[in-house]
């Protein structure tokens, strides 16, 4: 097929002994900015973009170590999410739920190399997708419209009720908060502030990350201080540094199931990894949880974000490459670059530079090859991290936090809606509510919003838009049966804890 | 009790966020306008946390008033940090949080005193000098 010889080519591109070091370089100093928490992907990509402008590469190099950079921060985020519960940024909110209970087990390692793994199968099935589908893909994604993306939306935020917490009332009431905060700031339609108060610095909303580090890492530390220092429950250490390959075996199916559903949405333009990462979860949450172990260290909570958001970050390539449309806020960066370096995206890209396209489909592939290698010896390392005690670990994450988004934003006010963040984490925590609705409401509401007023214009105020489209029809149809058997599975489990009490 | 108080919390919220929500117009733009999806955020959002007032599920535990006081100076720290950032400089600003909430947390004094004294011109090095991304190194007090 003539795709792959073109594939071989981009390899044949990438792999000079330069793009190999840059390549090993930029995946190092990706998982360690990545790991700090207040960066992130994005803000990892966009410091070191300025250095290979200085170095003067080509096109090819300057994409390699980028891409490079962007996936070591990835890794580097799921290591502060893991061994931490501070996701690095948005897609690692959901590693968090189940790999940081791993890491209290003493099982950081497996969930570190589960995550490794995971990625990179994720990333192959991705690199395999872009192969055989590209072009068919980047002309079949245009048929979905606005109302088709508010349905999406509706099924990721109802199929979030059944993932996380025990009441759905409190964790759609997380998601609702998340939606109210989503809207504060400029209405990017219309202009007009809404819920500002007067107050400029919140004109362009909440910053994610403010939000993330506040509800997160902040409200981490005010969980701490509730006990003395020697009543506090400690790391329990770790049971080997090692992973265990069985374990990662036992995920095999997860991979898969998380790649292909990864893969799928992130090629609809306008979605991204975190729809990728959502959307895995809760699908092998419905699919495998038959006696409730999601979100208490099951591996496969693990694998499954994972592998979804890595392919989804490589499904995101063919929206943004044949429509200009970044998924998210790392593939817009990616854009900008590929714009300075004269790359005009566009339905015939494909066709006009397939070595550019090619040769970076093969940087990233290779990224995550050299992630896999680099970092499986590396978790020895990054696991250590458990034995630092509380007290000395904590201040230096408040201080990078901190320090990094001041760094990013230069706003005094950002580093004080940090801190009301994490009081609200901590408030919620309390109140067994789980964070994770309000930080997806929190970023998807945008987008659901827009697509929603979008589709409205498009009928000129006919609610019935949004069932016109087979497409809307369909998603709708899931999301009812999504919510029966969530209904279904609570009822059963409940009675079974009802079983169980009246036996035990 | 805290889950109902909690729940008229959330319904006081909620409910003043539709309130200001109706009152949003434009003048040009979409069919929808910008009022809309308060509304039908916030309408959910009221009834179900008048329901947690009504069928409260769960119980809080607070910590004891030692421990609270804590939580207050650690909050007090990361305000004051935020505040005098500019004014103090970043190593000597950030010396003081790492320090501050190094004892909190229950470290020893003079450790939580070398930590600081370590991590903090290192974090200011690690972001300034090699990220390249400028933060002052003397405040404004010291201008």
């Amino acid at each position: 097929m003539e795709t792959l010889s073109l594939l071989a080519g981009g390899f044949a591109v990438a792999l000079t002994p330069l793009n190999i070091a840059l390549l090993l370089l930029g995946c190092f100093s990706g998982t360690l900015i990545g790991a700090l928490p207040g960066l992130g992907p994005v803000n990892g990509v966009a410091i070191l973009i300025p250095l290979t402008f200085a170095f003067g590469f080509d096109a090819t190099s300057s994409l390699i170590l980028l891409s490079s950079v962007y996936f070591g921060a990835m890794y580097g985020g799921r290591i502060s999410s893991i061994l931490l519960n501070i996701p690095g940024d948005e897609p690692a909110v959901m590693t968090t739920l189940d790999g940081y209970p791993m890491a209290q087990q003493g099982r950081a390692a497996d969930a570190l190399a589960i995550s490794g793994v995971a990625s990179f199968f994720g990333a192959t099935v991705a690199v395999i997708g872009l192969t055989l589908f590209a072009p068919v893909l980047a002309r079949a994604a245009i048929h979905f419209g606005p109302a088709d993306y508010f349905a999406l939306y509706v099924l990721a935020f109802i199929t979030i009720g059944g993932i996380a917490g025990v009441d759905p009332r409190k964790t759609l009431i997380s998601a609702l908060l998340g939606l109210m905060i989503a809207t504060i700031g400029l209405d990017p339609i219309s202009g007009i502030p809404r819920y500002t108060f007067e107050n400029y610095h919140i004109y362009d909303g909440v910053d994610p990350i403010v939000a993330l580090v506040g509800l997160f890492a902040l409200s981490e530390i005010l969980m701490l201080l509730e006990k003395a220092a020697v009543d506090r429950a400690k790391p329990i250490g770790l049971d080997s540094w090692l992973p265990d390959v069985r374990t990662i075996w036992f995920t095999r199916w997860a991979i898969l199931r998380g790649s292909v559903v990864g893969f799928v949405a992130g090629v609809l333009p306008g979605a991204g990894a975190s729809l990728g990462s959502v959307m895995a979860y809760s699908m092998e949450k419905q699919t495998s949880d038959k006696d409730g172990t999601f979100g208490k260290g099951d591996p496969r909570g693990v694998a499954a974000p994972e592998a979804g958001n890595n392919a989804a970050s490589g499904g995101a390539l063919i929206p943004m490459l044949s429509l200009g449309v970044p998924g998210s806020g790392t593939t817009a960066v990616m854009l900008a670059m590929l714009i300075s370096l004269n790359v005009q995206p566009g339905p015939l890209l494909f066709e006009r530079q397939p070595d550019l396209v090619w040769g970076l489909v093969a940087s990233l592939y290779m990224a995550n090859v050299a992630l896999l290698v680099l970092n499986l010896p590396m978790i020895g390392l990054f696991s250590r991290l458990m034995i630092v005690p509380t007290w000395a670990l904590m201040p230096i994450v408040a201080a990078v936090s901190f320090v990094g988004v001041f760094s990013i934003s230069n706003s005094g006010f950002d580093l004080q809606l940090m801190i009301a963040f994490g009081v609200l984490g901590y408030l919620l925590r309390k109140l067994d509510v789980s964070l994770v609705p309000l930080v997806l409401g929190l970023l998807l509401g945008g987008d659901m919003e827009r697509n929603l007023r979008r589709a409205m214009s498009i009928s000129d105020g006919d609610w019935g838009v949004l069932i016109a489209s087979p497409i809307s029809v369909t998603l709708y149809i899931l999301t009812m049966a999504f919510l029966g058997l969530s209904i279904w599975l609570a009822r059963r489990d409940f009675k079974r804890t009802q079983a169980r009490n009246v036996e035990g | 009790m805290t889950v109902r108080l909690a729940g008229v919390a959330i319904f006081m919220i909620a409910a003043l966020y539709t309130w200001y929500g109706r009152d949003y117009t434009a003048s040009f733009g979409d069919v929808l306008g910008p009022s809309v999806f308060p509304v039908i955020v916030g309408i959910p959002a009221m009834i179900l946390s008048a329901s947690l007032v009504v069928f409260p599920i769960g119980q809080v535990q607070w910590p004891d008033p030692p421990h609270m006081l804590r939580q207050v100076a650690a909050l007090a720290i990361l305000l004051g940090y935020a505040l005098l950032l500019r004014d103090l400089g970043f190593p000597l600003a950030t010396f003081g949080l790492i320090l501050g909430i190094g004892i909190v947390l229950g470290g020893a004094p003079l450790r939580a005193l070398i930590l600081a004294a370590i991590f903090a011109p290192a974090l200011w090095a690690l972001f300034d000098q090699i990220l390249g991304l400028p933060l002052a190194f003397l405040g404004r007090w010291f201008d």
